[in-house]
């Protein structure tokens, strides 16, 4: 029984914490993994790259990561006294890009390798996330397939200047994808990441646009008086919810990109943005219709409005995965996250410090992304549900607008 | 030693067990097991399949959006020149507030006689409180007010367009509540 007692004590220390990077407290149950650099010397990024993967292969959670760089001929097997040990070397492609050899040993047993090539050097973190996932895979770990997609948000540069950038899931890279206007709303238009939603501000009315990364190609969808978002896609793609204010009244709306005919789906005379989809009958949304902000929900064809959060006099920002929501509310210190499940049963807090907002799931709802405010850092974080663990990563991006993933 | 590993394992193996195709649910409870209690790693057998992987670039055809309007938008001038320098002054709000404060109406007021008969663009903005959609909803829930005390003071509603701006046009960046206190406005915009 005191066996019992000990290990759940032990386990209810590792849930709730937050810090830089990496929260686990009983890594000494994990095996050791040492991450050698097999790279000729003079190769751009492959020290860089070592902090990269140490990272990654913490959010893995699968072992007791040594942070020390290694750096050693990449035949070689074993390294000190690593249980297991993952090499890489990285070598120019002659064309602005990276070929990587990666291999993982345990006990001098080579468990993994493969060739990487990747295309565009500056995305050198992908690389870091693949290879992790691959390892995470391998090793038969919870599904972290998010690990390996892109972050798409708005970031604010000053009054009325904004960027769409696309990112990984650390914030660490960022590409500018579209620039000299004024945006909100970036919103992935499919799993494929292949198109996204946005609002042009710079218009006469705000409007909402349609961008293929590959082509460029622009497409208007609709456009409002006073405001249009696209805040939601559903799974295969076709419907959008949206806010819309014609009259100058945000309520939300469902949109149908086939006929291209637009459902009002809520109606109240303050503020209904935000709609989400939750399965393919029901929306969640943010309205103040009860004084404060707060989480509602509807279902699409009828008008009964039900409230789906009930502690909290702030919580404007959520993200819903099925039938679980993730939202943001005032906590003792500043405003953290929790979770419920819409069938009941109450919450759980998913942060303990800092002011935490912007929590998106991952498409897969395995794992929720956020931004977090302690003090004067801004950190971008990472929650793994099943495991119940959280990572954050310094993030210097300047102010954010919208974030999705 | 062999119950606690023999426990350990098992509750590995529960954390480990995906649910990605059932409903997901959450366990609410606060003591049940982080995946690092495990002691094992899953057993792997050694694989010679592992296929290369190409790590497709992001690419964007135009990072400028060209065809966008000046980011003053299609009116143009911005609250410090064509509206101030015919008199019509912004219109500040409470936080988490559109309904016009008191101290507002007397402005509220000469603005509407300086823009009767003209078209004119109402423009709701935000401090940086609130997320992102909501925000933007109070900015323009904001505009929506001073245009409905502006048709009751006969203006035309025909002549009034309006949008928000949210948090992303303020005209003060400091930490203080006189500075938030500046960005929480309506700003009427002339041709």
């Amino acid at each position: 029984m005191k066996y019992w007692i000990s290990l759940l004590v032990l386990m209810s220390m590792l849930w709730g914490e937050s810090t830089t990077l990496e929260v686990s407290k009983n890594v000494n149950v994990l095996s050791k993994l040492s991450i050698v650099d097999g790279s000729l010397k003079g190769i751009e990024h492959s020290g860089k790259f070592h902090k990269m993967l140490v990272a990654d292969m913490k959010v893995v959670s699968l072992f007791d990561v040594d942070e020390a760089y290694a750096q050693d001929s990449y035949e070689i097997k074993n390294h000190a006294n690593a249980l297991f040990v993952l090499r890489y070397r990285l070598d120019d492609d002659g064309s602005g890009g990276f070929k990587a050899d990666v291999k993982l040993f345990q006990n001098g047993l080579e468990l993994f390798s493969k060739i990487y090539m990747l295309k565009q050097r500056e995305m050198v973190v992908f690389l870091a996330h693949s290879i992790a996932y691959d390892i995470n895979a391998k090793m038969g770990g919870a599904p972290m397939e998010w690990m390996k997609r892109k972050v798409i948000m708005v970031r604010l540069n000053g009054a009325r200047k904004s960027e769409i950038v696309a990112a990984d899931y650390t914030l660490s890279y960022q590409k500018v994808l579209l620039g000299g206007g004024m945006y909100g709303f970036a919103k992935w238009a499919n799993r494929e990441q292949t198109d996204f939603y946005y609002t042009s501000l710079s218009d006469f009315k705000p409007t909402i646009y349609k961008v293929n990364l590959a082509s460029g190609v622009k497409e208007k969808i609709i456009s409002s008086d006073g405001m249009a978002v696209c805040s939601d896609v559903n799974e295969n793609g076709k419907k959008l919810l949206l806010t819309l204010a014609p009259n100058g009244q945000p309520d939300v709306y469902m949109y149908d990109l086939t006929t291209k005919e637009k459902t009002r789906i809520t109606n109240y005379s303050g503020i209904d943005v935000n709609g989400q989809f939750v399965g393919n009958e029901m929306i969640a949304f943010v309205s103040n219709r009860f004084g404060n902000p707060n989480v509602f929900g509807q279902k699409i064809n009828s008008n009964a409005v039900n409230q789906l959060v009930f502690e909290g006099k702030n919580n404007s920002s959520f993200s819903a995965y099925r039938n679980l929501i993730v939202y943001k509310t005032r906590g003792d210190s500043g405003f953290d996250l929790k979770i419920a499940s819409l069938n009941g049963g109450g919450s759980r807090t998913l942060t303990t410090s800092g002011d935490n907002d912007y929590p998106r799931f991952s498409y897969d709802g395995e794992a929720v992304l956020h931004i977090k405010q302690e003090g004067s850092r801004s950190l971008v974080g990472i929650i793994r549900l099943d495991l119940r663990r959280s990572f954050a990563f310094p993030l210097h991006v300047g102010r954010i607008q919208s974030l999705d993933w | 030693m062999k119950r606690i590993t023999f426990t350990s394992v098992v509750l590995a193996l529960l954390m480990f067990s995906g649910c990605a195709d059932k409903e997901p649910t959450i366990d609410l409870t606060k003591n049940v097991a982080g995946s690092s209690s495990i002691d094992q790693m899953p057993s792997v057998t050694k694989s010679s399949t592992d296929t290369s992987a190409v790590i497709a670039p992001i690419t964007t055809a135009s990072s400028v959006d060209n065809s966008a309007n000046s980011a003053n938008g299609a009116n143009g001038a911005n609250g410090a020149n064509g509206a101030a320098a015919q008199g019509i002054s912004s219109i500040y709000f409470d936080y988490d507030k559109f309904d016009i404060r008191e101290d507002m109406q007397v402005s509220l007021k000469t603005n509407g006689n300086l823009v009767k008969n003209k078209t004119f663009k109402l423009e709701g903005n935000c401090d940086e409180f609130g997320s992102d959609e909501y925000n933007f909803a109070l900015g323009l829930k904001r505009a929506n007010s001073v245009k409905s005390v502006l048709i009751e003071g006969g203006v035309s509603a025909d002549a009034i367009s309006m949008t928000s701006l949210g948090e992303g046009n303020p005209v003060c960046s400091e930490k203080t509540q006189e500075c938030w206190a500046k960005n929480r406005r309506v700003d009427f915009k002339l041709p």
